[in-house]
Formats: structure tokens, sequence, C-alpha cells
């Protein structure tokens, strides 16, 4: 295939060209990462709207499930690596809480890219901007949010 | 003079009725302050004039001070005769969790009208094929509604069935003119159990499986039903059930786990619009369960609160982009 029909059917693929995410950064390792993204100019896509939380832990599957069924197409949780949480076991609880919230994704007919949950440490900025590129494009492959408002 | 009450009952087994007659001796007491004008359960009245001498498409229910419903909405049928009574009775109370949340008919939400005519009267397989009955019949509603879905509510009573010391009570307070309503708190905030935070094996467990009790042993001895496994909706559910007054030296228990069961939910969620599903979905992997040990989750979970727009059809999956 020529480069030419290679990026054709990239593009063909696209479903949802300008998607909504939300994620949700922990405020000592991942907010601070996406601060580093920031300040060393890294290029991510800018779907994803940031929410600064104090701990991945304090995710309830609650804020999850209600951003995805009032429209956000895709939700990202990040938090520090396991060990370096800033409350001891609060980013443990984080993956906990994951598992149930991919259960509820097939609850809710929604498809399992949708969620994600990474690790992200204050000195991988290099790392939050892939992290937000590769979910923008696997979001963009699906289609809208059968929640989608509007 | 005496308080006139209409009672209906809509989409609804008939066991919200049963409950008021348990309220037993009390109700005598009650009674003479009572005058019980239109109610299909005891009295034989006609919507339609009592030789069907009035307007066929209009429904009449004598004015009354209270109305009571039981049931949530099904049918065009049940959808007007609970405007007629909101129209006719100056309060209205909604009996049960039928007529609060939809009750178990709403665990129907999770599937559209024609996927249900088409499993009942096609698709099962003790069934001979036939076509959807439309003659004589009031059409279905697109989904089971909630009473104050329909029409305004003004008194909640929730419960499978309520109980007779809980009617009793809303019915006190409304002769009394006090407000009846339930604190919002959950099973668990007034459960006397155990609790450790933590659960004590990995497994959910069905009911009456491998439940640790010691009969009329102290309550603080009895380990929290959901840490032992039992798949508990507590954390999830709204208090009440254990009654608002205790006799003195009497430990409030709630009603199920009096009786060594777990908590199934029947008083709907803490706060409305929260979502039993996912909140408990969170309850169980905070403690340390494996949520997906949970049968049938999306009913399970949402037993009595299908209506509220809770349970819905799942959004269907548009079909992938030709390539």
């Amino acid at each position: 295939m020529s480069e030419a029909a290679v990026a054709e059917t990239a593009q063909t693929d696209i479903q949802n060209p300008d998607p909504r995410i939300i994620a949700f950064c922990c405020n000592w390792c991942s907010y601070t990462g996406a601060d580093l993204a920031g300040t060393s100019r890294l290029q991510y896509p800018p779907n994803a709207r940031i929410v600064r939380v104090m701990c991945s832990g304090m995710v309830h599957p609650n804020l999850v499930i209600d951003a995805l069924t009032k429209g956000a197409d895709g939700v990202l949780i990040c938090g520090c690596h396991p060990g370096d949480c800033h409350y001891i076991d609060g980013n443990c609880k984080a993956e906990k809480r994951a598992e149930a919230i991919r259960l509820m994704l097939e609850d809710f007919g929604l498809e399992q890219e949708r969620f994600r949950l990474e690790w992200v440490s204050a000195s991988e900025g290099p790392r939050f901007a892939q992290v937000m590129t590769e979910m923008t494009e696997a979001v963009k492959r699906l289609p809208p949010s059968p929640y989608k408002v509007g | 003079m005496a308080t006139k009450v209409a009672e209906e009952w809509l989409n609804i087994c008939g066991g919200c009725e049963v409950s008021i007659l348990d309220i037993g001796e009390p109700l005598l007491d009650l009674l003479p302050a009572l005058e019980f004008v239109h109610m299909p359960v005891l009295m034989d009245h006609k919507y339609h004039g009592q030789t069907g001498e009035g307007d066929s498409h209009k429904v009449e229910i004598p004015a009354a001070d209270v109305g009571i419903i039981s049931g949530g909405i099904r049918n065009e049928k049940e959808k007007l005769v609970a405007q007629e009574m909101r129209a006719k009775c100056k309060i209205l109370i909604s009996l049960g969790s039928c007529a609060c949340f939809g009750g178990i008919p709403a665990m129907a939400n999770m599937w559209t009208l024609d996927e249900l005519y088409e499993k009942v009267y096609r698709d099962s397989k003790s069934t001979e094929k036939s076509p959807n009955p439309n003659k004589d019949l009031p059409p279905l509603t697109d989904r089971v509604y909630a009473l104050d879905e329909v029409v305004k509510v003004d008194v909640h009573i929730p419960g499978c069935p309520p109980s007779p010391d809980m009617i009793k009570e809303a019915l006190l307070c409304l002769l009394n003119g006090k407000p009846f309503v339930l604190p919002e708190k959950s099973v668990c905030d007034e459960c006397p159990t155990k609790r450790e935070k933590k659960a004590a094996g990995g497994q959910i467990s069905r009911p009456l499986q491998g439940l640790a009790f010691k009969q009329n042993a102290a309550w603080e001895e009895t380990r929290c039903f959901m840490e032992q496994g039992q798949l508990c909706l507590g954390p999830v559910t709204k208090s009440g059930c254990a009654g608002q007054t205790t006799e003195q030296g009497e430990v409030k228990v709630p009603r199920c786990i009096k009786g060594y069961m777990p908590c199934r939910g029947c008083f709907g969620p803490v706060k409305k619009g929260s979502n039993p599903l996912v909140d408990m979905m969170g309850a169980l992997s905070s403690i340390g369960l494996n949520p997906q040990q949970v049968a049938d989750r999306r009913a399970m979970l949402n037993r009595y609160v299908g209506g509220h727009g809770l349970l819905k059809p799942l959004p269907a999956k548009p079909a992938p982009i030709k390539k």
C-alpha cells in the first residue's frame, strides 16, 4: 500500500473527529506530569478536559459513569505509579474500582476503549503526552458516544 | 368529619393493599377518622357509572381528601386513572416501591416494547405463536413509569411491601397535618451488625448460602452480611424499614436483616437521582469483593428502581463504517 493510501485508510477509520475526553489527574503525580508536558512544549491533542483531583483513589465509579452517560466520549484516570501514592494506597483503590468500572461499561452499552486507567508520575511529561495521544486516537476510532446530547 | 380516602391499584401485585390490612388493630382506631370512598380491592366501584351509563372514554373517581395509589404505570388506562386520582384528591400518596420507583415490573424497561412483545407472544418456548393482542385492551405505555413521572405526588411510602407501621405512621402524620419524610440515610446507617470495613472472604455467595449468624445473639456479634460476601443492598438503599420509633431497650434493625436476609433494596436510592448500580459496584470493590461475581448486575442492583430512567434498553451499536 502506498503512503497516501495508508493515510486515507487511517482517515476513514475515524468516526468521531472531535471527541470529548474527561481526564481525572491526581494532584501529586499526573497533574504535575501534565504541567511538565505543558512547560516542555510537548504536542498532544487538545481533546481532553483535565479535572484535578487530590488522588486517583477519590474518583468514585459514579463520576466516571456520570461523565460517560452525560455525553463524554471517553474518560481517563491518571494516578501515581503503584507504591508512589501520596496517600499510600489510593491508587490501589483506583485500580480495584477500575475493574468495577470496566464491568459497568458493558451494563451501559459502552465500549471498553472509552475508559482507561494510567499511571503517570510527576517527571513523566512525555509519557503524559503519549497517553493523551493514544487515548484520543483510540476514542476517535469509536462512534460518538450514544449518550451524546445535541 | 371523616377524612375521605380513595385508593387505587395500578401495575401491581396487590401486596401493598394486604399491607394496609396488615396494620391490624391500630387500623380499627384509625377507621372512625377515615371514610373510604373508592377502593377497587374492597369495593365494586365502576369508572363509567355503576351500570355503565357514563361516558366510556372518561374515568370517574369520587373526590377525596387523600388518594393512595399503589403500582407504577404500564398502560394508558393506568395513566388515565392516575391523572383522574390526581385531579380528585387533595393529597396523593404513592404506596410501595412500584409506585415510587417502578418496582419489579420496571425491570422490563431493559428492553423495548417490541422486544417484550416478541419474547412473550412468539419467542418463548412454551407459548403458541400469536400476534400481539390489540382488541379491547388499553395499549401499553412505551416503558414502565413510576407514579411521580406522570402526576405530582405529595407523599412517598416505599417498600415491597411497605411496612404496616409505616403506612400507619404516614396516615397519622397526614391526619395531624405533619409532613412525612424519610431521612436521607442508608440502611447501613441504621444496621447494628458488626462492620470491619473489609470483606471476610473474596467470594460473593447467593442468599441463604453460607451466612454465619447465631439466632437471637446480640446484633453487635453478627458480622455485616455484605462483608460475609452476601449481596446486601444496604449501602445504596434508603433507611426507614426499621421503623421510626423503638420501644425502650429495643435495637433498631432493618426488616430483612432482622430475618437474617440481606437487604434487597426495596426502599430505593438513598438520594433522589443516584444510581444504585454504580454506587453498589463502587462499594463492592472498595471492601475487596469481586464485582464480577454479581450475577445479572443490571437487574440485580436496580431491582426495584427501574423507573425514572434508571433501567433503559442499551443504546444500539451503530453499524461499522463500510470500508
